[in-house]
């Protein structure tokens, strides 16, 4: 692979091309840090608290690789446009080693970081809080979620949590297989009939409603199935356990 | 000694003509059909009588339809050791003679091939764009308005699966039938009968797939998870033959035209001179090949247990769901990249030939879609990472899915390479190319955030991934398709299409698109799940924009179908060398005769040697050598 030596002309291409490159890469990292925080969703976990994070940083990173092939392509159509058919032949340009081993490096590099960052994101969401996780049972059917607290015998429709406190769901499915999926908390697992599988423990860190979906396709009313999430404090999560638990025994007697 | 014109028997053929032909096939397909259901029906009892009448008479169709259409008729004769066919009934076959008839009949001339693949994906794409619209108008309103949810859910599926299927055939269908042996200085493909086989099981396959329709439709999605599917009503027994009719129908494809590019080249058409166009179609193709299998696998099990009650995917008897998500991905994954090598490899084509330079880095990009095909085949696990089933593959399969960045960033390396300080010549389908990698980087970059494991759990099942792999899809990939279709339309149909027509599609089609799916991506990061015949008040207005530049959709894909309909009637003459390419195709005239070459070409160029010490490859024609200039005016 040759390249012939660029003339003077070709480098103040070259020039023009990066100036527009960083300029724009520039501008546009300050924008999306300004705006792109932003536009982010609500994060009521500290694992959604990172999802967000990554989010930001992984665009971040690819601002300016995006505008390296929009700037260069832009600013050829621009420059080396010809108005009909050419009547001649482009310089007869090849890639040299080095610049195929800077961009296999280059981009090789950057998937690399992102694969470190998604593995200590994998760790950091698989290492357990300290303390006893609350655990809750979660039943999906079709087209209804059941959660249960086995710590107190209650049963529930919707999902209460007490603020702070680590809790630990163990989802199963009675027919079909449902995404349980608490967007805030970015929890999702597949209930899957037949298996009991744990999520990973998170930490409800605000107080507020937020609301349980189902992210995989399951049938007829599908898009019917939600149910509530409220996190409250500490008192009020006993307090609703304890009304909760008379509530089931009367349900049971009848 | 070939150009002696072999006139065709006029009464023989008008007397065959019809039978074989597509209405024999219908007429005895559906006969059988319905002849194969009564049978079962006397039989068939329980809660499993319908589906076991539905699939038996799915498979009298198919037989039938075979028998009329005449795909038998050669091999039962080979079989009883009849007489080889003569070269004037090989004509025959191949179409001569027979006008546009020849479009309805088991025709095996690779150019007829094509064009009945170019009319079928476009009806495709047309169903597809159907079921696309009734979405949107069902989610522009909050709440269930317009379909009841059973119809919704069945909409979304066919949309799904319509769209998928017409997408991993929109270019080796097409293109690949039509220009890959004239590319390669070939006179036919090395299977004709088989390659006329191939078309026949996709035609087969679409009324089979409509029935679903009236069977109660199915309502898993494009992706028919089981159990979900083992539940479903009977129109799931016609998804699922319909994906076993069309795995056939792919192998059998993909075997052809490997099997044509590796022995039919002519002489001098060496690896390193082949188009890059040629490589992805083949790498396509053979990732398929590899892929498939694995979905068929799965639909042929998943009528095992709608039809004779088996338990592959019912937990309760030792089935498992993970076990039809693990096959439907070791095929799903893989497919993007069925449907990304062609169009890629046609938009480094086109930035190649309309910038007037060689490609950047030759060796560098065909070794990036070698990469892209074999790592390809192991990143489906990625969409598994939050079934539940097997955290060990997390790790590494994230690993995969993210490197296999790194040969698709080639072809970005080569794109800006090839068109810097060219003589950059924006026709119709250079735009659409550009537009293909414009929007390809989009989608490749949301991709990042779903290849992440922790990521994913934000995303996974919801809009964000809806939109994410229609930006790949459609942004990158279908306007790849596009381009092919302004870049060969004039080597097909002989005919230009309408520059200013086609300007009006791009830009209709991307400003549409972008205003579809930029919103798409907000409520998806925001929470809404996908396929919902529901839409809660939260994602409404981001969902009413969607649906809005839908319009613009329409009216660009409008101004598409005018623009083709009006062109191939009555558009202005193209010349052969339509373009300025260097490839073989355009050494041939327009239309292009029975036998593509009166004499096979001998290559002595990559097409490629713009500016390079020849001006161009030649190529030897039946008047000696003639050299194909890359600066003819
Ligand atoms: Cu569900």
């Amino acid at each position: 692979m040759t390249q012939r030596p660029g003339s003077g002309r070709s480098d103040h291409h070259l020039r023009n091309v990066l100036v527009w490159w960083v300029v724009l890469s520039v501008l546009a990292e300050i924008g999306w840090l300004v705006a792109g925080p932003l536009l982010m969703p609500a994060a009521a976990s500290s694992d959604a608290v990172f999802a967000n994070t990554t989010i930001v940083v992984f665009t971040a990173l690819a601002i300016p690789v995006a505008l390296f092939v929009w700037v260069f392509m832009a600013y050829s159509l621009i420059r080396f446009r010809v108005k009909s058919r050419p009547s001649e032949a482009g310089p007869h340009l090849v890639a040299s080693n080095g610049q195929q081993i800077a961009w296999l490096g280059i981009t090789g590099a950057l998937c690399l970081f992102l694969v470190i960052w998604g593995l200590f994101g994998m760790y950091q969401a698989s290492t357990d809080p300290p303390g006893r996780p609350l655990i809750v049972d979660v039943t999906a059917q079709q087209w209804t979620w059941t959660f249960r607290y086995p710590s107190a015998g209650v049963s529930s429709n919707q999902l209460v949590l007490p603020v702070g406190r680590p809790v630990e769901f163990e989802v199963t499915s009675l027919d079909v297989v449902h995404g349980f999926d608490v967007h805030a908390f970015s929890v999702r697992l597949d209930a899957n009939p037949g298996s009991v599988i744990a999520t990973n423990i998170v930490t409800p860190t605000r107080l507020g409603s937020f609301s349980v979906r189902c992210v995989e396709l399951c049938g007829l009313y599908h898009a019917y199935m939600w149910a509530p999430v409220k996190v409250v404090s500490d008192q009020d999560f006993a307090a609703w356990l304890r009304d909760a638990a008379q509530g089931s025994r009367g349900g049971a007697g009848a | 000694m070939t150009s002696g014109t072999i006139t065709a028997d006029t009464a023989r053929s008008r007397r065959s003509l019809l039978f074989p032909s597509v209405v024999s096939g219908l007429v005895l397909g559906v006969a059988g059909g319905l002849l194969a259901a009564f049978a079962v029906s006397r039989f068939a009892s329980g809660d499993r009588a319908l589906d076991q009448v539905v699939v038996a008479g799915y498979a009298g169709w198919t037989l039938c339809f075979f028998i009329g259409v005449g795909a038998f008729h050669h091999p039962v004769r080979w079989g009883f050791g009849r007489a080889e066919p003569t070269h004037r009934e090989e004509r025959e076959l191949a179409g001569e003679g027979q006008g546009a008839w020849r479009y309805f009949r088991f025709t095996t001339d690779h150019k007829v091939i094509g064009i009945q693949y170019l009319i079928t994906v476009l009806v495709l794409f047309l169903v597809g764009g159907l079921a696309a619209a009734l979405i949107r108008l069902e989610q522009s309103q909050p709440g269930a308005r317009f379909l009841p949810p059973s119809t919704y859910n069945t909409v979304v599926g066919v949309h799904g699966i319509i769209m998928i299927a017409a997408t991993i055939i929109m270019i080796s269908g097409p293109f690949g039938n039509f220009i890959v042996p004239i590319a390669i200085g070939a006179r036919d493909m090395a299977f004709p009968r088989l390659n006329a086989l191939s078309y026949w099981l996709l035609f087969a396959a679409i009324p089979v797939f409509l029935s679903t329709f009236a069977l109660g439709g199915f309502d898993t999605g494009w992706t028919g998870y089981a159990p979900l599917a083992d539940q479903a009503p009977a129109g799931m027994d016609a998804y699922a033959f319909t994906i076993v009719l069309f795995g056939i129908s792919v192998a059998i494809a993909a075997v052809n035209i490997i099997t044509t590019v590796v022995t039919l080249r002519a002489p001098g058409m060496r690896w390193s001179r082949l188009p890059v166009f040629v490589w992805g179609i083949m790498l396509s193709v053979l990732l398929g090949m590899i892929a498939f299998p694995s979905f068929m696998l799965a639909e042929v099990m998943v009528l095992c247990d709608r039809v004779a009650g088996t338990s592959f995917f019912v937990s309760a008897f030792g089935g498992s769901q993970w076990l039809y998500e693990q096959l439907f991905w070791f095929m799903g994954h893989p497919e993007v990249y069925v449907i990304a090598l062609p169009s890629l490899a046609v938009v480094v084509e086109m930035v190649s030939v309309f910038s007037r330079k060689p490609v950047f880095a030759y060796r560098t990009v065909v070794g990036g879609m070698i990469g892209i095909a074999l790592v390809g085949c192991i990143v489906w696990a990625h969409h598994l990472y939050t079934s539940g089933a097997n955290t060990p593959f997390d790790g590494p399969f994230m690993l995969t899915t993210e490197l296999i960045s790194v040969p698709t960033g080639v072809v970005f390396l080569v794109a800006i390479g090839t068109l810097w300080r060219g003589k950059i010549w924006l026709t119709v389908p250079m735009l659409f190319g550009i537009g293909a990698l414009v929007n390809f980087i989009i989608g490749g970059v949301t991709g990042l955030y779903l290849a992440d494991v922790p990521t994913d759990e934000v995303f996974h099942g919801g809009m964000f991934v809806a939109a994410h792999f229609h930006f790949t899809l459609v942004g990158g990939m279908v306007f790849g398709f596009f381009g092919a279709c302004y870049y060969w339309f004039p080597k097909m149909f002989g005919r230009r299409l309408n520059e200013t027509l086609g300007r009006w599609h791009f830009w209709l089609f991307e400003i549409g698109f972008y205003g579809v799916f930029l919103p798409l991506f907000y409520a998806g990061l925001h929470g809404e799940p996908r396929w919902l015949a529901y839409i809660p008040p939260k994602f409404a207005g981001a969902n009413l924009i969607a649906s809005m530049f839908f319009g613009l959709l329409i009216a660009g894909v409008s101004v598409f179908g005018y623009n083709i309909v009006s062109s191939w009637r009555s558009g202005p003459v193209a010349a052969a060398n339509e373009w300025g390419g260097n490839s073989l195709e355009w050494t041939v005239p327009s239309p292009v005769p029975l036998e593509n070459f009166e004499t096979l070409p001998v290559v002595t160029a990559s097409p490629y040697d713009y500016g390079g010490e020849a001006s161009g490859p030649e190529v030897t024609g039946p008047s000696g050598p003639v050299t194909a200039p890359a600066t003819e005016a």
